[in-house]
C-alpha cells in the first residue's frame, strides 16, 4: 500500500514542476515585457504635459473662452472607455477595472443618461459583450503594439462621433502602474476636458492664429489621442507587472506544494522502509 | 546670429531637442518664421513641412502630421503627433499610403469616411512633398 502511495506522490511532484516550469517563465517574460512597456510609459509623459499645459493657457488666456468641449451638454450619450488585458492569468487586473466602470455606468444609467462603451483589450470585449450597453467600438491586441497613429485614428472616431452631438461626455478607465508592486484601477474624465483654469480677466500677450477657440479645439483629437496613447501603454505595463506578479505567487505556492509533497513522499518511504525490516525481524524472530 | 531653444515632440519620443536659429512652420494660416525673442505665440499646425535651421547654420527639413506650435519666452516646443526628417522617409511607403488614401477616398460611403480619408492623403501627400525638398 505504501508504495502505491509513494506513486501517487511522486506522480503529483511532476506534475506540479511541470506547473511550476510554466509559471516560471511566464513571470519572466512579463518582467521583460514590463521594462520595455515602463520605458514607453515614460516616454510619452513630455508630450503629454506640454499639450495639456497648452491647451490649459489657452483656456485661462482668452476672455470669454468657450469651446464645445469644455462644457457639460444636457443630451447625448455617456461614452466610457475601458482599458484592459487581452489576456487572462493576471490577478485581479481586468476584474478591478471592470468593477470600477460598471459602477459608474450603473450611476449614469441612474441619473438617466444612456451608456455606451468603447473596449480596448479583449477582455474588456468579452466582459461588455453580455452587458447589454451598446459597444460603439472594439480595439484588441492593441497594448503591446500602441502607436500614435493608431491613438490618433481612434481618436479622430471618437471626436467624431462627439462633433455630431452623439456624446455628451467622454470618461476613461484604466490601470496605473504606481510601482511594479502597485497597479490602481482609476477613472478620468476626459471630454468635458477637466481642470482648466478660468480667465482672470486680463487681456492675454500671446498670440493665437487663427483664434484661442480654434486653436483649442484643433488640438482636441491630438490631446485625446494623446490621453489614448499614454493610458494604453499604461495600462499594458499594470498588465505586465501584475501578471509577473501573479505568477511570482504561483511559482512560490507550487515550490511550498513541492516541499510539501516531498516531505510526504519521504515519510511514506521511511514508513515502508521501517515496516519492511519490521516484517524481516519479525520473520527471522518466528524462525529463531 | 542668435539662437533659442526648439524642442519638437511627439507622444512616442522626444524628435528633436536643440539649439536653432530659425524655424518656419506651415500653420493653417499659412508659413510662420520663428526667430530668437519671438513674442508668445500659439498655433495650430495641419500636416506640413517644418524648417529648422540649426545653430550651426545647417538646414534640416521634417514633416509634421498636425499639431501645434508655442512660442514661449524661454522655450519654443511644437507638439506633433508624428515627425520624421526629410532623408528618413520612407517613399515607397508614403506613395504606398497615398494609394491607399485615394482608393478610401473613392469608396467613402458617409462624410465622415471621406474626411478621414482626406486627412491621411494630406499626410501622404505631405511626407511625399517633404522627401523631395531635402
Amino acid at each position: 500500500m505504501a508504495g502505491a502511495n509513494m506513486k501517487a506522490i511522486k506522480r503529483r511532484i511532476k506534475s506540479v514542476e511541470s506547473t511550476m516550469q510554466i509559471t516560471k517563465a511566464m513571470e519572466l517574460v512579463s518582467s521583460s515585457k514590463l521594462r520595455h512597456a515602463k520605458e514607453r510609459a515614460e516616454k510619452a509623459v513630455p508630450f503629454f504635459n506640454l499639450l495639456y499645459q497648452t491647451m490649459s493657457e489657452i483656456a485661462s488666456d482668452a476672455v470669454g473662452f468657450r469651446s464645445a468641449y469644455i462644457t457639460l451638454r444636457e443630451t447625448g450619450a455617456a461614452l466610457l472607455i475601458v482599458i484592459a488585458g487581452d489576456r487572462g492569468l493576471a490577478g485581479g487586473f481586468n476584474l478591478n477595472v471592470f468593477r470600477r466602470a460598471d459602477a459608474r455606468a450603473k450611476e449614469l444609467t441612474a441619473e438617466g443618461r444612456e451608456v455606451v462603451v468603447m473596449t480596448v483589450g479583449r477582455k474588456a470585449q468579452e466582459h461588455y459583450a453580455k452587458s447589454g450597453y451598446r459597444i460603439l467600438g472594439s480595439f484588441d491586441n492593441v497594448g503591446e503594439s500602441i502607436n500614435p497613429h493608431t491613438a490618433l485614428r481612434m481618436s479622430e472616431h471618437i471626436v467624431h462621433l462627439f462633433d455630431e452631438g452623439h456624446l455628451a461626455l467622454v470618461e476613461l478607465f484604466f490601470t496605473n502602474l504606481v510601482s511594479p508592486l502597485v497597479q490602481e484601477a482609476r477613472e478620468m474624465t476626459v471630454i468635458p476636458v477637466p481642470n482648466l483654469e478660468h480667465n482672470t480677466g486680463l487681456q492675454s500677450l500671446t498670440n493665437y492664429e487663427p483664434s484661442p477657440e480654434a486653436v483649442f479645439d484643433s488640438l482636441i483629437p491630438q490631446y485625446l489621442a494623446g490621453i489614448l496613447y499614454c493610458t494604453i501603454v499604461d495600462t499594458y505595463a499594470s498588465e505586465q507587472a501584475a501578471r509577473r506578479m501573479a505568477m511570482e505567487n504561483a511559482t512560490d505556492n507550487a515550490q511550498e506544494m513541492i516541499d510539501d509533497l516531498s516531505l510526504k513522499y519521504n515519510r511514506a518511504r521511511q514508513a515502508s522502509i521501517t515496516q519492511e525490516l519490521t516484517e524481516i525481524v519479525a520473520g527471522a524472530n518466528a524462525q529463531g | 546670429m542668435s539662437t533659442f531653444s526648439l524642442q519638437i515632440i511627439t507622444p512616442d519620443k522626444v524628435f528633436f531637442d536643440g539649439e536653432v536659429q530659425r524655424v518656419i512652420v506651415r500653420t493653417t494660416e499659412g508659413d510662420t518664421g520663428i526667430l530668437a525673442k519671438h513674442e508668445k505665440y500659439v498655433a495650430a499646425l495641419p500636416a506640413g513641412p517644418v524648417k529648422v535651421t540649426m545653430a550651426d547654420g545647417t538646414v534640416r527639413i521634417a514633416a509634421l502630421s498636425g499639431g501645434a506650435v508655442r512660442v514661449a519666452p524661454d522655450h519654443t516646443a511644437i507638439l506633433a503627433n508624428a515627425a520624421e526628417w526629410a532623408e528618413d522617409i520612407d517613399v515607397e511607403w508614403a506613395k504606398r499610403s497615398e494609394a491607399d488614401a485615394l482608393r478610401k477616398k473613392e469608396q467613402s460611403k458617409t462624410q465622415k469616411e471621406l474626411e478621414l480619408a482626406e486627412l491621411k492623403l494630406r499626410r501622404a501627400l505631405n511626407r511625399l512633398r517633404v522627401s523631395s525638398m531635402k
